[in-house]
């Protein structure tokens, strides 16, 4: 194994970096250090793009950032271990009750509660996990679905609670207020910071030991049981993760929503982009749902502001000729054509023809 | 080293296993014929944890691993190359390899491609566009990862031209000259009790022969039963 990069350049950069590039190319991925200085760099420009954008925009990157977190959720256990939920809008949703539930009638500041919400994010993680993770393919999905979509009608019933179909809401102002309302700027920077940690949690768990065994369940689980992996663990952890990822997302955004309703947080649609956007961006990697999330997320908020009401039949046709041209994913595909050295669209389509 | 003792298994209603004694000591290389559904995969499978037992003993140095997890019978040392390879067919032959070593984080590539130089050259390569015979050499190289004291290898020859079967055979003695016994379930008779010092002849189920490779090999019954030559 080589030296890190980062040493290299230190000790006055014995190698080109056209052989570090094609390194990278031949492992497929950045070296530690490397993607370090570049989730720090990142970080660092969108605080600094904070500084000189207007508190609409910030509202518009904040919703960017959060759909990276979901998108690198949702790529734990969807791309890197390979069982497809259709169901983490209910992590979301309950992150998002919990939260409300725990500032409203229990009055905790929010400092609790979000702490609270990603706790029972792992807790439903496991507890649906260890049923719904022997199911595979179609049958995976369909499960999530059906318990996302039950665990919505049960927050929608439990009406002492949660305030059932009419709506909770978060105390903000005065002395009613367990936390003081973070403003624009505020959850700016609590999106940020969540898809920030996020790309980390994602990046460190797929480097690690831990990461292969994702992909080893991925790829075979039997063959990956065989070499001694536990599977189960493996796929509950992976949700687990995911599932807290997804819930702290739905904790945050629920404190910026103020009201909301059951419908709102366990909207189905949540988790379709969460999907779209791994697979768009390129599933199993860490670079692929943060492309396809700022990608999407961007394009959709373009979309919705100069087109009117065409704008997500125009979103979904997009949406449709990606898929057709890039099947792998948009990161995926540059990496391919890097290491062929060709750029060809109809090559790609040829070779990933469903 | 691995001990069975009256060993009975099988799937859900369906017994396929039935009193099995089989015994592999260290550094030997066993084989374990037999035709199409005597049991010889469901032997493997019961050794390695991989389906439950229903009565019998599997000792293996010592230790009673009847009905203990996989995760834990790799642990101890028992590494099983499935039938069919079960190459992770997406990853490269270097990540194939690490993931053989997972149990015990062994990343260290050196033994394992001084045993097969060509997956050395390899290695960057995913494992789905390598030829059967470097795919089984692999998947062998995957088994020892785990630097198991013993390996069990089912239908080595499955699927491979005679050249490459012989190549990989023919590694055989050094695996197990370094330390890891053997146990070679193999439909081509002749292949595998040439290779091997014991062997064992599992029909329906049960074993019905065991004893000396040499003297199995010569035994006419064997011969006119399984290479089709007619005893004289």
């Amino acid at each position: 194994m080589s030296a890190s990069p980062l040493a290299l350049i230190l000790e006055g950069r014995k190698r080109p970096g056209r052989e570090l590039l094609a390194e990278w190319v031949r492992t497929r991925r950045l070296s530690n250090s490397w993607a370090a200085i570049a989730l720090v760099v990142g970080f660092a420009a969108m605080l600094g793009v904070q500084q000189v954008i207007e508190p609409g925009t910030m509202r518009l990157l904040s919703a960017v950032f959060m759909f990276v977190a979901l998108a690198q959720a949702w790529n734990l256990i969807g791309g890197f271990t390979g069982y497809a939920s259709f169901g983490q809008v209910a992590f979301f949703g309950l992150g998002a009750y919990i939260t409300a539930v725990l500032m409203n009638n229990s009055h905790l500041t929010f400092w609790l509660a979000m702490p609270a919400a990603i706790a029972g994010g792992v807790l439903f993680a496991v507890l649906i996990g260890l049923p719904l993770l022997r199911l595979r393919g179609h049958y995976f999905a369909i499960a999530t679905l059906g318990a996302a979509e039950g665990s919505r009608e049960v927050i929608n019933n439990m009406t002492p609670v949660t305030g059932g179909g009419l709506g909770i809401t978060i105390p903000t102002f005065g002395d009613q207020a367990p936390t003081p309302y973070f403003g624009k700027p505020g959850f700016y920077l609590a999106f940020l910071i969540l898809a920030a940690l996020s790309v980390a949690v994602s990046a460190l768990l797929a480097r690690s030991r831990f990461g292969y065994a994702m992909v080893a369940v991925h790829e075979d689980e039997a063959a990956a049981g065989a070499v001694g992996i536990n599977t189960t663990s493996v796929k509950v952890i992976a949700f687990a993760v995911s599932g807290a990822i997804v819930a702290c997302a739905g904790s945050i955004y629920a404190f910026q929503q103020i009201e909301f309703y059951p419908s709102d947080v366990f909207d189905p649609s949540f988790t379709v982009l969460m999907v779209i956007m791994v697979v768009i961006g390129g599933s199993g990697s860490i670079l692929g749902p943060l492309v396809g999330a700022v990608g999407l997320e961007l394009l959709s908020q373009f979309l919705r502001i100069n087109l009117g009401s065409y704008n997500q039949l125009i979103f979904g046709a997009i949406i449709v000729v990606v898929v057709v041209f890039f099947p792998q994913g948009v990161v995926n595909f540059f990496r391919d054509a890097w290491r062929l050295r060709r750029i060809s669209l109809l090559d790609n389509i040829r070779r990933y023809r469903l | 080293m691995l001990e069975i003792e009256k060993l009975n298994a099988g799937y859900g209603r369906v017994q396929v296993l039935w009193d099995v004694d089989l015994a592999v000591e260290a550094k030997q290389i066993v084989a374990l014929v037999g035709a199409n559904g005597a049991g010889k995969t469901t032997l493997l499978r019961a050794i390695s944890g991989m389906i439950a037992v229903r009565s019998g003993g599997v000792k293996f140095r010592d230790r009673d691993i009847a009905g203990a997890s996989i995760e834990s019978i790799v642990d101890l040392g028992i590494a099983h190359v499935p039938e069919g390879r079960r190459l992770f067919s997406g990853l490269t032959v270097r990540e194939n390899l690490v993931l053989g070593g997972w149990r015990r984080n062994n990343r260290d590539l050196s033994r394992v491609v001084a045993l097969f130089p060509v997956l050395g050259q390899r290695l960057n390569q995913v494992a789905s566009t390598l030829s059967g015979g470097e795919q089984q050499m692999c998947a062998i190289a995957r088994g020892l990862m785990s630097e198991p004291s013993l390996l069990l290898i089912d239908e080595l020859s499955l699927g491979l031209a005679p050249i490459m079967v012989d190549e990989i055979v023919g590694r055989l003695p050094e695996i197990a000259a370094s330390g890891t016994a053997v146990l070679l379930v193999e439909q081509d008779i002749d292949t595998a009790l040439t290779v091997s010092e014991t062997a064992y002849v599992l029909e329906t189920g049960r074993i019905t022969r065991s004893g000396s490779s040499r003297e199995l090999l010569a035994d006419a019954t064997i011969q006119a039963a399984y290479l089709g030559l007619e005893s004289q």
